[in-house]
């Protein structure tokens, strides 16, 4: 084996990068006392039990409905307003370049920045505690909005123009032609749209009232502060809801991290 | 996307005009339609049109509510009274009375201190993985698996890996002997901040592997066989070509760097709270407890003006540092 | 026609189809029904023990049914709703038998006790 220096590196690297998750999945199936000194490395009478405690004792099924459902928002109103603007942004027209320079410097601006206001706006709009509050912040962001431009930007000329010699409508042109030719941006918008929406937890803490209306993320740190128990529960609780995260992003790897370096090669 | 991209100065001969980019400028109507034609004017609707749901979204979420951020933090609010104006009060309580502020101010510091060495840690393994090494894209899943996580899971795992009973850390620590009694990470003064930080390079240090990954090997390597050529040793190859190629990489890695101090939220509400005491305080969470626990709206905004023009300052310096114009390369 | 095999099909597929899978199972097992035997400290069958079901949940034990046992010492129970249980059994001058936790699958699943409440056991 060549390099068996670096393999070995590489090994440490991985071991220590995957020993949370080892842990976890360790803890929530293990039949101890999971406070009990010292703990086992391996899981002793692994048991699926503390999995069917979570489902039935806590509304996993309302949290995973409301986190779907935001996200979903999320991701489809981001892929209609962005791919619209983006194409907008491959016209010429007075202020075109004002309005680049508006999207780039807010781009610097962090949500976490906006926090106060953002809820006093989405509280005069009626939205709290809403499935529509919740995803608006996030209904368009502009880093896709850019990977949509460079797409679009580089279909040839020549089949936009045919299109509309044969006079088709600008709508037309974005969903006949560009969109078919622009599947990765596609992609990496669905996939960095959904993480975002499915992770965040700031947002959706500061505008939920119900405990009905909480996300996972919400229905996690709730589940934290009052449960103190022995059993691995919560932590069944952590697999369940880090699973589908883990599956979405194995199987859209390539399109996400296309996305989140789409700058960085062309920079 | 980087700033760098669509900043990156004009190759001369073009920029005639409004509208115009580095790219070659979209085609122009066809000719006999004059600039108030029925054509033009309908496709200036349209674009108005596609543009103002997205425009209105930035507005509402990000513009007003800095701008409003701003004002409040010169007003006096309150939930019975209508705001009004008081000047410097609100900054001024800060600076003089307010030692949670300091406080957070300088863990927000040290967090940031502490961006610079999970970027070298991944630098490392970025060039560990770029070579030719069987099973490259397996480590590189790996080592990134932890950035889309939710950090709020991310938070609960650690905290369990921190505990002081049932925890890994503490258990390896012991069996190791190199300590005798459990250590309380997260509520000991001075062990919480870096914990709660060693969880949080923990979850980006993928994300900086990858940006580098992609800025090592978008470097044409026929730089690194002329340098081989001519005799250069690898070191000297590594500082003369690897790293000025990397500035842009470097520079982004750098902004994420920073941003990440100031949206860290999640996980030390989850870890710690910013206890104890106050920690692993940081700006955000106190912003987030004077608004949100305090109802004092007036001085969570000054707070947070106070962060953004840090983050502000801080991305300027990075972007000098970085060679001006957002690290991109002059040819 | 090879779109069916790209990943975004298969594995939504293959999740749906052991959703459904588990549901079918589930549906066809969910009666309630527990059964078991209860034994004295000789390891003969006891008839006309009562056996006591407590359903659990993380803090508290509630007791939902009482039953008896026929004459060869076997006890049912039917309609049971919840997903983590305690039995005990008890008999007048034979004493208690240990509370046993029994964690099922699913609400409702029918199970057998694989051993037999032994009474005489607890104090």
């Amino acid at each position: 084996m060549k390099h068996p220096i670096r393999h070995a590196v590489m090994i440490v690297v991985s071991v220590l990068m995957l020993l949370p998750f080892y842990w976890v999945i360790r803890t929530a199936i293990t039949n101890d006392n999971i406070y009990a000194y010292p703990p086992h490395l391996l899981p002793r009478d692994p048991h699926p039990y503390n999995f069917v405690d979570v489902w039935y004792l806590i509304p996993f099924p309302r949290y995973l409905l409301n986190s779907v459902v935001v996200s979903v928002i999320t991701v489809i109103g981001n892929l209609v307003l962005n791919a619209v603007a983006a194409y907008a942004l491959t016209l010429p027209f007075v202020g075109r370049r004002a309005v680049l320079l508006l999207l780039l410097s807010c781009m610097l601006i962090p949500f976490q920045a906006t926090i106060i206001p953002a809820y006093l706006i989405t509280a005069r709009l009626g939205l709290l505690n809403s499935y529509l509050g919740l995803a608006l912040p996030m209904l368009s962001t502009i880093i896709c909005i850019f990977i949509f431009k460079s797409a679009f930007e580089s279909v040839p000329r020549s089949l936009i123009d045919a299109a509309r010699i044969d006079g088709l409508g600008e709508w037309r042109i974005i969903a006949r032609v560009l969109l078919p030719l622009s599947r990765p941006a596609i992609a990496t918008n669905v996939v960095l749209a959904f993480i975002w929406s499915w992770n965040s937890f700031m947002w959706p803490l500061i505008i939920t009232r119900d405990a009905t209306m909480q996300t996972l993320p919400l229905g996690l740190a709730r589940f934290l502060s009052y449960m103190e128990d022995t059993t691995g529960a919560l932590y069944a609780f952590v697999v369940m809801v880090l699973a589908p995260g883990i599956l979405v992003f194995l199987m859209a790897q390539s399109a996400f991290i296309r996305g989140l370096t789409a700058g960085a090669t062309k920079g | 996307m980087t700033p760098s991209a669509l900043l990156r100065p004009l190759p001369p001969g073009e920029g005639r005009g409004e509208g115009d980019t580095a790219r070659p400028s979209p085609n122009p109507l066809p000719k006999g339609e004059g600039f108030l034609g029925r054509r033009r004017t309908r496709q200036s609707a349209l674009i108005a049109c596609f543009l103002l749901p997205s425009l209105a979204i930035f507005v509402l979420y990000r513009i007003l509510p800095l701008f409003w951020n701003v004002v409040l933090s010169f007003q006096s609010w309150s939930p019975t009274r209508p705001a009004h104006f008081v000047g410097w009060d609100n900054y001024q309580d800060l600076w003089s009375y307010d030692d949670v502020f300091w406080q957070a101010l300088t863990n927000t510091a040290i967090w940031i201190a502490a961006a610079p060495i999970a970027i070298i840690l991944a630098l490392a393994i970025a060039l560990l993985v770029n070579s030719d090494l069987r099973g490259a894209a397996v480590y590189r899943t790996i080592v990134f698996l932890s950035y889309p996580l939710m950090t709020v899971a991310v938070g609960i795992i650690w905290r369990w890996m921190y505990d002081e009973r049932g925890g890994l850390i503490n258990w390896a620590l012991r069996s190791a002997h190199l300590i005798d009694k459990p250590l309380g990470f997260l509520g000991s003064f001075d062990l919480a901040l870096p914990s709660v930080l060693l969880t949080d390079i923990w979850q980006v240090i993928g994300f900086y592997m990858i940006v580098l990954l992609t800025g090592l090997q978008s470097i044409p390597p026929h730089l690194y066989e002329a340098a081989r050529v001519d005799g250069v040793p690898a070191w000297a190859r590594f500082l003369r070509i690897t790293l000025p190629l990397l500035r842009p990489s470097l520079f982004l890695c750098a902004v994420i760097g920073l941003l990440n101090s100031f949206t860290s939220f999640d996980l030390v509400y989850i870890m710690t709270n910013g206890g104890p005491g106050h920690a692993t305080e940081l700006l955000i969470t106190y912003i987030y407890k004077l608004g949100f626990g305090q109802t004092r709206f007036d001085a969570a905004a000054a707070v947070t003006v106070v962060q953004f023009l840090l983050l502000l300052v801080l991305t300027f310096l990075a972007n000098r540092a970085a060679g001006g114009n957002a690290g991109a390369i002059e040819h | 026609m090879t779109w069916w095999r790209s990943r975004w099909v298969v594995v939504p597929t293959l999740l749906v189809l052991i959703v459904l899978g588990w549901n079918a199972y589930v549906w066809t097992h969910d009666g309630g029904r527990i059964e078991g035997t209860v034994i004295d400290a000789r390891g003969h069958p006891v008839p006309g023990a009562e056996v006591i079901l407590y359903a659990r949940s993380f803090l508290t034990n509630d007791e939902r049914a009482r039953t008896q046992t026929d004459g060869s010492g076997h006890f049912r129970f039917a309609g049971n709703a919840s997903h983590a249980l305690q039995l005990q059994a008890q008999a007048p001058g034979l004493g208690r038998s240990d509370r046993i936790t029994l964690r099922l699958l699913f609400a409702g699943e029918d199970t057998k006790l694989r051993r037999p409440l032994r009474l005489g056991a607890a104090s």
